[in-house]
């Protein structure tokens, strides 16, 4: 017994003191979530970039999956990130969280949902899917069931009436897996797709038309930060309120350089401070 | 028929936690992150090669198997070759934390359970929530409490792995025959001379088959623990299938399956021996 209560005070002595240099070390410290996207990996090293080499700061990134990342800044356990996709996407999380964070706006426009098919695919729009229903073996490939593009992928396959075909769900890995094979073998394939997305710049891929609209208009991605942000560290805020891609070729661009064999996301976003100075410049002023 | 609002009972059950408790829980984390920083940079200031020799004569001397402390040296080795040490130490380090925790809360339990049916019956039910739920519904609820990263990994991992090491404790002390245990109160044994004079030596190597179990339940815990940043080997994976490279996706799972074997084998020869 006596032991347990030398304990007990031994850690909370551990925790007062610990907690208090936590604080003093928070000051300079940046934490930002993303999930491992090619997009969101490209965006978040290139602020991580300008923290660290042009403010001083200390970045720490985490890449999490989607729900963790809006979680983590709804509680303030992470300063921010640059990976909100709204107004579709990430609806659901935007939604159950819009209370308790802050929305900066868009760093890109242009991102898309719609489904995908390898351009060797002989038809161009979702409507004429049905039709072919069997050489796509019935099925569409999907991803995971909590991604916003199920959700209106569902709601496509109501409006166009695809009764022959199924919305088969499993994750981004084993939709590009599905769209792999297939390409390899030569065979008629449907996903559901976003850009950017390195799948893209892989494979020949068109989208189908979706003349009914049921998957959404453009994509924006959102910079999402925590609520007192801007009072605890003003620097910090300001540029992620500033940082914007000039347009989504910037960021294809800097994607496309992450896709070397062997190259460093760190170094390429260094590399792209360096070649565009007056843009950066102007997100710290 | 009227809903029964059970998912808006346990949202509003996690706010009041998150709201009233999430400071000492903050604060904990604080503390763990420390603990676990600590222990990964000293283990990681030993060079590889040296760390190696050392784990495998660490596991000859404990099991005396020329062909485990071989493929202990061979595995690491190829582990350090793939340039996934830094990932592993983390690893290791993760599940050694979580399976401690794991057994120094799951073994008393066990052993009360044992002793008292009534606890056992309160606490089956429990264990076969916690064993069944899948990790994810957790995961996320647990980032308000002890943030991203790797103590909620070891918050995860601990629920999902303490279960065998609470059944086979109790378990192993239920089988000791009950002979025995007459004979021992018949020469008036007190119940803690009992406990730890003939219970507790007769059900070794049934509770060593639970330790066993909890750290192959806690390894197999890891990528889904990358998904909340804990980052190591399983991150590696999580990083690997997110982006389709099957091969350094194979890579890291093969890390995690050297380092199951070794423990496992290390752990089995440990509870047979002591029988």
């Amino acid at each position: 017994m006596k032991k347990q209560t030398a304990l007990t005070i031994l850690a909370s002595v551990l925790v007062l003191t610990l907690s208090g240099t936590g604080m003093a070390f928070a000051q300079k410290k940046v934490r930002l979530a993303y999930v491992e996207w090619d997009c969101a990996a490209a965006s978040t090293h290139v602020v991580k970039a300008v923290l660290q080499e042009k403010m001083g700061y200390n970045v720490e990134i985490l890449p999490v999956a989607a729900a963790a990342m809006w979680q983590a800044v709804a509680t303030g356990n992470v300063d921010g990130m640059v990976t909100g996709w709204l107004p579709a996407t990430h609806a659901d999380y935007y939604n159950s969280f819009q209370n308790r964070i802050e929305d900066l706006g868009p760093i890109v426009g242009g991102a898309k949902l719609g489904w995908a098919v390898p351009s060797y695919v002989t038809i161009d729009s979702i409507e004429e899917i049905n039709e072919h229903a069997a050489k796509f073996k019935n099925r569409i490939v999907g991803i995971d069931p909590g991604a916003g593009l199920m959700r209106l992928s569902e709601q496509a396959m109501k409006d166009y009436k695809l009764n022959r075909l199924q919305l088969v769900e499993g994750s981004g890995a084993t939709m590009t897996a599905a769209l792999s094979t297939a390409i390899r073998r030569n065979e008629w394939v449907v996903v559901t797709a976003w850009s950017p997305h390195w799948m893209f710049g892989t494979w020949d891929l068109k989208y189908l038309d979706d003349p009914r609209g049921s998957l959404g208009e453009e994509e924006f991605i959102h910079t999402i930060v925590r609520k007192g942000l801007k009072k605890d560290m003003p620097e910090v805020y300001n540029l992620l309120n500033n940082f914007a891609w000039e347009d989504p070729n910037q960021l294809q661009m800097v994607m496309a350089w992450d896709q070397q064999p062997n190259s460093d996301r760190y170094e390429n976003a260094k590399r792209f401070i360096a070649e565009n100075e007056e843009q950066v410049n102007g997100w710290i002023r | 028929m009227p809903r029964i609002p059970l998912g808006q009972i346990i949202e509003g059950a996690i706010n009041f936690f998150v709201t009233n408790f999430s400071f000492l829980t903050i604060a904990f984390t604080r503390v763990m992150e420390r603990v676990i920083a600590f222990l990964e940079n000293t283990l990681m200031l030993l060079p590889p090669w040296l760390f190696i020799l050392m784990a495998a004569g660490l596991v000859f001397w404990l099991t005396r198997k020329r062909g485990l402390s071989i493929f202990t040296l061979a595995g690491l080795m190829l582990i350090w070759n793939m340039q996934l040490w830094a990932a592993t130490i983390s690893t290791i380090t993760l599940v050694l934390i979580a399976t401690l925790t794991a057994l120094l809360i799951g073994i008393p339990i066990g052993i009360v359970a044992a002793l008292s049916t009534r606890v056992n019956r309160a606490v089956q039910p429990i264990l076969d929530v916690m064993q069944t739920m899948p990790a994810f519904v957790y995961l996320i609820p647990a980032i308000p409490f002890f943030g991203l990263g790797k103590v909620a990994a070891i918050f995860a991992t601990v629920i999902f792995s303490m279960p065998p090491a609470i059944r086979l404790t109790c378990l192993g002390i239920q089988q000791v025959p009950k002979d025995l245990v007459e004979c021992a109160d018949a020469f008036g044994s007190t119940k803690w001379q009992k406990l730890l004079k003939l219970q507790l030596p007769m059900a070794t190597p049934t509770i060593m088959a639970g330790v066993n179990q909890t750290v192959m339940l806690a390894l197999s815990m890891v990528v889904i623990a990358a998904m909340i940043g804990a980052r190591g080997l399983g991150g590696e994976v999580w990083r690997a299938i997110q982006r389709l490279q099957m091969g350094s996706g194979f890579e890291a799972g093969i890390g995690i399956v050297i380092v199951a074997i070794i423990l496992d084998r290390v752990l089995q020869h440990l509870g047979a021996n002591k029988h």
